[in-house]
């Protein structure tokens, strides 16, 4: 195998998973992952672009930079890449209404997002939102649809909390899929539209950058099937 | 042509095939007499998630239907012979209504998760808990996978999509026991001593009554009561050995040509 400096040639950005990698969520907001802070701090410190890619769809950016600053993190709201927003996006270029099936810490990154008369279904991860009652109420708004469509924040099968490991919004994806017969459209990692807008924001390209997750699928395994680099942390969701 | 063997035992769908909610099918109490004065043994199947047979029995006898509960067999019973086959101690995501056919297992300190149609056990901890487990290499039993089924308040989820759930998060596969699997209809044949192709299935889903019962080798009859459709049995391939109008009919045709 080729040295480290070789395998990191021409590396100029890195993109940095959230949770699972700086830090694990939880009673209190959680606890950051030893040496994280310091670690973040030492890539900022240096030459490279750093920039912060997450599918975090539970808190609103707002909220989860207010979090990762209280835990020491350096880190602006400006340097994250998430898909609340970018399902925003989508849904305003397409005419979109949709109804929210999303945890209420997030609703905010929906403000500007009219929700009337919904003729599509948005699922993030709602965690304790992901009631019987509320997953039904989704899956009777799309099966009324002529042409029904579903935004899946992310697909994630299961993250770590400090209380140990969660369902994510992936399971409740699938369910619905299932329900309905459909497929559902992931906005956020591993979408390559997802690492192409990161990307684009930090103003690298993608053979000059090299993610860094816990998530063999979503994080890793995405990053190199859209021609980064990518390196496999053990810590967070790591088996 | 091959010569069949001998028919010895008949299955026979509830609901939809003996009885439409609270009344029964014309002509079926006294059907299943002539049915009885033969030779062939007969046992009641259904998917139930949340009658005990108990419940069952109950209906059944006030319908005026000659049954002993050892004779029904359901979707709840082959989920408890495959716990006691595994000797497992299951998390059950049950109906309370269900929990009588399950009496003496053990279910403290579970190893199993076993899921049925729930509704009220269905949200975020306790799926989360049995997520855990599973994740632990813990089995998953699923009574079955329907989609949705109907409520007064339009369409509401079934287990499927809960069950689908966890065997994404968990990178496994559920083990199904209800129809239309093969291992429920050679499940209810357990204790009988006859084969499925001894075997003759009469009920009104055709996927699920006949598809399941001729795929797991037995004859099967499609009666145009319950929630047959017109044009069912061009569902399914190969076709039901027999497509007629009802269980007394299903009766008539046994009695004449396979006995």
């Amino acid at each position: 195998m080729a040295a480290w400096s070789e395998r990191l040639a021409g590396v100029r950005g890195v993109l940095l998973d959230i949770s699972g990698v700086l830090y694990d969520g939880g009673e209190g907001g959680g606890a950051a992952i030893a040496g994280s802070v310091e670690a973040v701090a030492r890539l900022k410190r240096s030459r490279l672009k750093v920039r912060f890619c997450t599918n975090e769809s539970q808190k609103s950016r707002a909220d989860l930079v207010g979090l990762l600053r209280r835990l020491g993190f350096d880190v602006s709201e400006g340097e994250v890449t998430a898909p609340a927003p970018a399902a925003c996006l989508i849904l305003k270029q397409r005419g979109l209404r949709p109804h929210l099936l999303v945890h209420d810490g997030v609703r905010s990154e929906f403000d500007q997002i009219d929700t009337s008369n919904p003729n599509c279904v948005v699922i993030a991860d709602a965690g304790e939102d992901f009631s019987y009652r509320n997953m039904n109420k989704a899956f009777q708004v799309l099966m009324e649809l002529e042409n029904p469509v579903l935004f899946s924040l992310g697909k994630g099968r299961y993250y770590k909390e400090t209380s140990g490991l969660m369902l994510d919004v992936g399971p409740y994806m699938k369910a619905l899929e299932y329900a309905c017969g459909i497929e559902a459209e992931v906005v956020g990692k591993p979408s390559p539209e997802f690492f192409k807008s990161a990307l684009q924001e930090m103003g690298v390209e993608a053979h000059e950058a090299i993610m860094i997750g816990d998530d063999i699928v979503g994080d890793v395994g995405g990053a190199q099937q859209y021609g980064m680099r990518a390196l496999q942390v053990r810590t967070g969701k790591f088996r | 042509m091959a010569a069949r063997r001998a028919l010895k035992a008949v299955l026979v769908d509830l609901s939809g095939t003996l009885h439409i909610e609270d009344a029964a099918v014309p002509g079926a109490q006294e059907a299943l007499k002539r049915l009885r004065a033969t030779s062939v043994m007969v046992r009641f199947v259904t998917n139930t998630t949340k009658e005990s047979k108990q419940d069952l029995l109950e209906r059944l006898k006030k319908l005026e239907f000659d049954i002993s509960e050892d004779e029904i067999f359901t979707s709840l019973t082959a989920a408890r012979n495959l716990v006691e086959q595994q000797q497992v101690r299951p998390m059950l995501l049950v109906d309370d209504r269900a929990l009588p056919d399950f009496k003496g297992i053990q279910t403290s300190d579970p190893n199993a998760v076993v899921i049925g149609l729930a509704p009220e056990h269905f949200h975020y901890q306790i799926l989360n808990q049995a997520f855990r487990l599973l994740l632990d290499g813990a089995p998953l039993i699923a009574i079955h996978k329907a989609r949705y089924y109907k409520r007064k308040d339009g369409l509401a989820l079934g287990p499927g999509p809960f069950v689908t759930a966890l065997e994404y998060a968990t990178d496994t596969k559920a083990t199904v026991v209800g129809k239309p699997e093969k291992t429920f209809f050679l499940e209810a044949l357990r204790g009988t001593g006859c084969e499925p192709e001894e075997t003759v299935m009469i009920g009104d889903d055709c996927r699920d009554d006949v598809g399941g019962a001729q795929n797991a080798g037995m004859r099967g009859i499609l009666v145009k009561t319950g929630k047959y459709r017109a044009a069912d049995e061009d569902k399914i391939n190969p076709a039901p050995y027999l497509t007629c109008e009802s269980f007394p009919h299903a009766v008539d045709h046994i009695l004449q040509h396979l006995l």
